[in-house]
């Protein structure tokens, strides 16, 4: 006959875990969060529940990467086990909200928390440099965004870098990964700008952009971040915190690039419009050197017809002074000896007398 | 060391700047526009040729 083991309490308990282990190396519940509670500012304590079972759940503080609230539906990765007092609980490796109203609960909490601590503060966004040789890609390239990203890229421009990190973009475990490469870009400083990169999916699928430590890692990078997730309509919290938004993968790398065929046409329009300016100029300056000699031509009539006038003065004062004129106007011109006795000559406009001075007197 | 694309726009735009500014002179504008439009050529077959070098770094950020 077998003989029965007996434990002690502290033994079957650690037999107990033990078995748990072996069981569930790590077990994904999802459930309903009550009696939510955090002690000393670090031990975080919760049910999760659902209609007929609850468990008592724990984790510390750091480990919590959303705010939760009671009534929010949550998905845990845990380890099962039994407390010192016998009672069966999880300790929650990680915790994400899930279901569109916790979701969307869960965003509105931490938004409004790192919008006061001004983790979005407009003007702690940088503009993305002005020429950008060397891109940081974290996505999955497995992904469709990725792709578009790639084949937009590729047909807008040409001659750049583009390093891609690759990490999971959805689920437990993505947060850790993207801002592991958010470092390795940081610690080298190798690239010009970092971009985020996610196709479309549904809120499940993109909530790990809105985890609080990847929101801060991305608020906190030393070189600027764009991010393309999801659609244009969706809006995590990396989006408020990186330095710029693009609405989709694609439109990331419509904002890093020029478009190179616009660029050409650019090229053709510039050479067009100098070559016609630079016939006007000819134009401009054939019509300038016409004036030019007109105005002369007209300054040399102007002065030839001031000389001439002036000419004609002087021919008309002259005439005036012509002895010939007076005589004619019936005067006469008297030549000779001035004095008593003295012989003189009378010319008059057409005869001339010859008199002797037979007595000068003064005028009255 | 050969000028990037970039460089190269600039450097035509800088160009075409000239023709728009008080040193513009008649004398040299033709060989200039000649000097333009052949950069011009050179950076439209640069755009052509140019290719995007992608890489996957080898680092897993899952561990």
């Amino acid at each position: 006959m077998a003989v029965e083991q007996v434990y002690s309490v502290k033994d079957f308990r650690a037999v107990c875990n033990q078995i748990l282990e072996t069981a569930f190396a790590g077990v994904t519940v999802e459930g309903e969060v009550a009696s939510f509670k955090v002690n000393q500012g670090k031990y975080v304590f919760f049910d999760l529940k659902d209609d007929e079972a609850s468990v008592g759940c724990f984790m510390m503080k750091f480990a919590l990467r959303f705010p939760l609230e009671d009534g929010m539906k949550v998905r845990v990765r845990a380890l099962p086990k039994l407390t010192d007092k016998g009672r069966f609980s999880l300790t929650v490796q990680a915790v994400v909200p899930v279901g569109e109203g916790s979701l969307k609960k869960s965003f509105e909490l931490l938004r409004k928390r790192l919008a006061a601590e001004g983790l979005f503060a407009a003007e702690k966004k940088r503009p993305l440099p002005e020429q950008i040789r060397k891109i940081g890609v974290i996505s999955s390239t497995q992904a469709a965004g990725y792709a578009d990203f790639c084949k937009i890229l590729n047909e807008r421009w040409g001659g750049l870098e583009v390093f891609t990190a690759h990490t999971q973009v959805q689920g437990m475990g993505a947060a850790d990964q993207i801002i592991r490469a958010l470092d390795y870009f940081n610690e080298r400083a190798m690239v010009d700008v970092i971009a985020i990169i996610r196709g479309g999916g549904s809120a499940d699928d993109l909530a790990v952009f809105n985890d609080e430590a990847l929101v801060r890692a991305v608020a906190g990078s030393k070189i600027p971040v764009i991010t393309g997730i999801g659609h244009e309509v969706d809006e995590t919290l990396c989006d408020l915190a990186s330095d710029v938004v693009a609405s989709t993968p694609s439109n990331v790398a419509q904002l890093l690039t020029k478009d190179k065929r616009l660029v050409k046409q650019e090229l053709r329009s510039d050479m067009e419009r100098i070559k016609n300016l630079f016939n006007s100029r000819v134009d401009e300056m054939v019509a300038e050197n016409r004036g030019e000699m007109a105005k002369i031509g007209r300054e040399i009539c102007a002065r030839i017809a001031s000389e001439q006038s002036e000419l004609t003065g002087i021919v008309r004062a002259l005439a005036e002074l012509n002895p010939e004129k007076v005589l004619a106007r019936g005067y006469a011109l008297v030549k000779g000896a001035w004095r008593t006795g003295g012989e003189i000559e009378v010319v008059k406009q057409n005869e001339i007398a010859y008199a002797k001075i037979r007595e000068i007197k003064e005028r009255n | 060391m050969a000028k990037s694309i970039n460089e190269k726009i600039n450097e035509l735009k800088t160009g075409v700047e000239w023709f728009y500014s008080e040193d513009f002179k008649l004398e040299q504008a033709a060989e200039r526009y000649r000097d333009l439009t052949a950069l011009a050529k050179e950076i439209e077959h640069d755009l052509d040729g140019l290719k995007n070098e992608v890489k996957v770094i080898e680092e897993d950020f899952s561990k």
